[in-house]
């Protein structure tokens, strides 16, 4: 979805920043938000990343930063827990950015 | 009944609490294959495994004891065998119920500790029999449980129709409607690029290929 939302915008996006936090994603606010997820699901300091989000974004956009990581915390359990298989046309049309951040190292065994 | 988000030091969409308190209702209530009590242990349990501590006072069959421990801190870890092996033990309804449970506790504690309230009390369980209603027309297919209709992840609880309508539930307050997710141009607090780098991040340190 990033993928096909980027075309849409038809702005630049650096994917490798979804596994390399030290890369610019090249999204507004896109190394906050980064830094945002990191501290939620580790052990950085979420209320610090939290003010910095919101000094960038504003309020409304921490809400949905935070709902959105609410949302694939559960849509990632389903899938891991379902063994939900990722149709042939998916892999297909985004074999690229898989090759490009590694992804294909997560698939399911 | 809780109140969620009172305290939150930012404005929360209504629709948000207004969801946590439906999730909360479910969960303290039987649902196909659990009681109520063990819905709100198998949650218990996952966030007792999030925190690296071992469940206190097990009650459920070991192996969902199990499956809530793995689903709550560590889904990446699940594999086929696995889920065979948890699925002979428990059932495939009993086991797809608790993936929902377990999934959807996780989203509500994910948001508490985003948003820097702490986690909720647990609802108190009401008394009831589960129904042991299942989709009699799922069927095996690629996925490792039965589904209706083909394998897709809006399907992926649709064995127990009312664990994959509580997931619908959620999806769309949290993140967007299954019809708002065709709209790649749609806009709240975040744009839709913002949101799918957030969504992108939380899978790639849940290593979920999905």
């Amino acid at each position: 979805m990033l993928r096909a939302s980027s075309e849409t915008a038809d702005v630049a996006l650096d994917p490798r920043a979804i596994t390399d936090p030290s890369i610019d994603p090249l999204v507004e606010g896109g190394s906050h938000l980064i830094r945002f997820v990191d501290a939620v699901l580790g052990d950085g300091s979420v209320e610090a990343s939290r003010a910095s989000l919101e000094g960038a974004l504003g309020s409304d956009a921490v809400v949905d930063a935070a709902a959105t990581i609410a949302n694939f915390e559960m849509m990632n359990r389903i899938a891991e827990g379902t063994g939900m298989p990722v149709g042939m046309g998916s892999l297909k049309r985004t074999e690229e950015w898989r090759s490009l951040i590694g992804l294909d190292r997560y698939r399911h065994r | 009944m809780t109140q969620f988000l009172e305290d939150a030091p930012i404005r929360v969409r209504p629709e948000i609490p207004a969801l946590f308190a439906r999730e909360w209702s479910r969960l303290g209530a039987a649902g196909s294959y659990w009681s109520g009590h063990q819905r709100i242990e198998l949650a218990a349990t996952a966030r007792e495994a999030r925190a690296g501590a071992e469940p206190k006072n097990p009650s459920l069959p070991p192996a969902a004891t199990a499956a809530a421990s793995l689903l709550g801190a560590t889904p990446a870890r699940a594999n086929r065998s696995w889920v065979e092996s948890t699925i002979a033990d428990l059932g495939s309804g009993p086991y797809v119920e608790i993936v929902g449970v377990v999934s959807r506790s996780a989203a509500i504690d994910t948001f508490h500790r985003a948003i820097g309230l702490p986690l909720p009390l647990w609802p108190g369980p009401v008394a009831g029999d589960p129904n042991g209603i299942g989709d009699p027309a799922a069927r095996s297919g690629p996925a490792w449980v039965p589904m209706v209709g083909g394998a897709s992840i809006v399907g992926a609880l649709s064995a127990v129709p009312s664990e994959a309508a509580a997931q619908e539930d959620m999806h769309g307050p949290l993140y967007l409607t299954y019809e708002q997710m065709q709209d790649l141009e749609f806009v709240r607090g975040l744009s839709r690029r913002q949101m799918e780098l957030v969504a992108a991040r939380t899978s790639a340190i849940n290593e979920c290929f999905y």
